[in-house]
């Protein structure tokens, strides 16, 4: 009886799954799979009429031979990924619990600094990125207008062009348009840890600082587990931030995975090699999310999903 | 109740008849003409000039950012889409039309009496392959020329306008020193843009070397060595390097970034590099914002080598769609679209293909650099008739002598690799 209640149930779940299955075949698995098709053709943006010819694993040899893959795989994962999924982690953090303190709900200040918080996030990226290419501009910026009034530099900074200044303004950036996403999620978190924690540990004698790293931190541990998922993902991928900002440059200093598909695919036109990079970005996650969940997060992830 | 439902009824009838009148009125053939260029507003009084001739064609014009005009046509026309009539550069539909993106034109230069003929046009070859197919009409065509600011001139000292690369490179630093404005401000940047590609090539050319270049056997190889590259690399470096162009050149990769126009409009910059449709706007922003104030810039022709002063003959061309359902009314808006009409009344910041249209422009003081230049410019060659990629080899070039700006590689390295690439388009 029970055995029969269950596949009902399993025959049940299958039929309401199965048109988001078809639509995950269609819009997913049929163009990686002609993605990967593609990886191993010399198909050019000038011959999409009559396809590209079959290369074999030359696309793929020519990428790791490429003396600039290096330079690209550091930016990616370094520049883009790491320092900016941890900042934005950190700040996050920061900032949910400045928006969570007695202090901004004394002042009866809480209501618009989430709102605040809000006006980044609802900013379109490439909004975002023309307003600070603004502001940092040379000659018309107030960033440069303000340094050079206060006296901090004596010539123009531009902040685009120097190699030791481009990559922190292509961080603000992204960390400006999208940390309250992160700071939302954890002040979620933050107002559903039991204020019985806080109240026990005062009188076990913990001070402010004891009653951070031994509650909040390992109660917001999910939420940065799931948050660190998607940020790395989405950030990785990301190729908006990037090209819009630099396009790559100075020369080809900000170039990324995502930027060198486009650059590759729509700028030399070489489909096949390009389609061999994206191909190896998805293989890269793939691999890291595997390792996330197996060694990282599987019993957060069991919890939750 | 009744009155409502009456009401209703009759609205219904009304929208079914106006539906259908419309529908019998509608023109039978409807045609996308896709235009890149600024003037859109005066490109669409063109057309409706032409709606009216032809009452029996209607057409939509589509415009795009020249950056994207290209890739976004090839995706369409490998699905069997894209806009009827397409506005592209010179150098693209050999390209284009080998793809099979563009239809040949041969039979109707034939019997179609396009304005001159054929042959009354600029740069021909470079829309014919080697079967003799035509794919595109050229339209305008352009070369460019240094802009210079003449008050700055004056301050700096300088009476002589340069006519050799040293000679630029001193008013430039003579401009910075003495009036602390910028010298020569100059696209250096890598993005998808004109980048130094122009500028690197006049020079090259103007001492008597090129990319590519045809050899004895008909083929065609490489025209340059990489120690001309890297001097090339370093020359225009100095320019930042010394302090009269502003490292912020390093990311700007259009001659047309508001970095360098509001520099010039504003007096703080010296020197800059532009094709004629963009001086002409650059003047009309002077004269609207600066009204009773005299012009302060002057067009000059770039400086020369050993070969003299050389640039390259740029324009547009107009191409027919293989996959147009409506060619024979396509090739009625080319031939209108080329027509002397168009080049007075509407499409005037531009100079017509045509060499008889051309030879009857007033260019003006103003514009005396581009009529000198003009003289002066080269076709693409041996670049465009040989398998390498212009665009490809454009971008390439762009990166590549970034790279080398920054810092990322050294001259000399940059020189090599510009051959690597070279060779590898050639192969």
């Amino acid at each position: 009886m029970l055995y029969k209640k269950n596949r009902d149930e399993r025959f049940y779940i299958i039929i309401m799954l199965a048109p988001m299955l078809v639509v995950l075949i269609s819009f997913y698995l049929y163009p990686t799979f002609y993605n990967l098709y593609n990886s191993f053709t010399d198909l050019s943006l000038l011959g999409l009429k009559k396809g590209g010819a079959y290369i074999g694993f030359n696309n793929y040899m020519r990428l790791f031979q490429d003396k600039a893959f290096g330079r690209l795989l550091w930016n990616t994962f370094f520049w883009l990924t790491f320092v900016s999924v941890s900042l934005r982690l950190v700040l996050g953090v920061l900032l949910a619990l400045l928006l969570n303190s007695e202090t901004l709900k004394k002042f009866k200040l809480t209501g618009i600094t989430r709102l605040c918080l809000l006006v980044p996030w609802a900013t379109p990226a490439i909004v975002a990125v023309i307003a600070w290419r603004f502001m940092l501009d040379p000659r018309e910026g107030i960033v440069n207008q303000i340094l050079l009034s206060t006296g901090m530099v004596d010539q123009p900074v531009a902040f685009l062009s120097n190699i030791y200044t481009v990559w922190p303004v292509v961080i603000i950036i992204i960390i400006w348009n999208s940390l309250p996403l992160v700071t939302m999620s954890y002040l979620a978190s933050l107002q559903s840890i039991p204020k019985t924690l806080y109240e026990a540990a005062e009188i076990d004698g913990a001070n402010d600082l004891q009653k951070f790293v031994h509650i909040t931190l390992p109660q917001l541990m999910p939420t940065t587990l799931v948050l660190s998922l998607l940020l790395v993902v989405w950030t990785f991928n990301n190729f908006v931030y990037v090209w819009l900002t630099t396009a790559a440059g100075p020369g080809t200093y900000t170039n990324v995975l995502a930027t060198e598909v486009f650059i590759r695919g729509f700028v030399d036109f070489e489909l096949g090699y390009s389609s061999a990079i994206g191909m190896m970005m998805a293989a890269m996650m793939a691999l890291f999310g595997m390792f996330y969940y197996r060694f990282l997060a599987k019993k957060e992830f069991s919890e939750i999903i | 109740m009744k009155l409502k439902a009456l009401i209703l009824l009759s609205g219904f009838m009304f929208a079914m008849v106006a539906g259908w009148t419309s529908f019998l009125f509608a023109a039978e053939i409807k045609l996308v003409f896709r235009f890149n260029d600024p003037e859109a507003k005066e490109m669409r009084e063109a057309l409706d000039v032409f709606e009216k001739n032809n009452p029996e064609i209607e057409v939509e014009l589509q415009t795009i950012a020249w950056g994207n005009s290209r890739d976004q046509f090839l995706r369409e026309i490998a699905i069997g889409e894209g806009p009827d009539v397409v506005h592209i550069a010179f150098v693209w539909p050999k390209d284009m039309g080998n793809a099979g993106g563009l239809r040949p034109l041969n039979d109707y230069i034939k019997n179609g009496n396009i304005h001159g003929g054929f042959d009354s046009f600029v740069a021909t070859e470079l829309t014919t392959n080697k079967k003799g197919d035509i794919y595109g009409i050229p339209w305008t065509t352009d070369t460019w020329a240094l802009v210079y600011n003449k008050d700055l001139m004056a301050q700096a000292g300088i009476s002589k306008y340069p006519t050799s690369w040293p000679e630029l490179k001193n008013a430039s630093k003579m401009i910075h020193e003495k009036t602390g404005k910028t010298g020569f401000g100059f696209p250096m940047g890598s993005a998808k843009g004109n980048t130094i590609w122009f500028l690197a090539n006049y020079y090259w050319w103007s001492n008597g070397k090129a990319l590519v270049i045809e050899d004895s056997n008909g083929g065609y190889k490489v025209g340059i060595t990489e120690k001309d590259i890297a001097a090339s690399i370093e020359y225009f470096h100095s320019y930042v390097k010394d302090g009269h162009s502003p490292p912020s050149m390093l990311s700007v990769s259009e001659a047309s970034n508001p970095t360098i126009i509001e520099a010039l409009l504003s007096g703080e910059q010296g020197i800059a590099m532009m094709p004629p449709n963009m001086l002409r706007q650059l003047v009309e922003d002077f004269e609207t914002r600066n009204p009773g104030k005299a012009l302060p810039f002057v067009t000059k022709i770039f400086p020369g080598g050993s070969a003299g002063s050389k640039t390259h003959l740029g324009g547009r061309t107009l191409g027919i769609n293989s996959h147009s359902k409506n060619p024979e009314a396509s090739w009625k808006l080319v031939k209108f679209l080329t027509s002397d009409i168009i080049f007075e009344k509407f499409y005037t910041k531009q100079f017509p293909a045509q060499k008889v249209l051309l030879k009857n422009i007033t260019f003006g003081p103003s514009l005396k650099g581009y009529a000198d230049q003009l003289a002066l410019a080269r076709s693409w060659g041996a670049y465009a008739d040989s398998s390498a990629q212009i665009g490809s080899m454009w971008n390439q070039v762009g990166r590549i002598f970034g790279d080398a700006f920054i810092g990322s590689i050294s001259s000399n390295e940059a020189g090599v690799d510009v051959i690597k690439m070279v060779e590898k388009e050639l192969k």
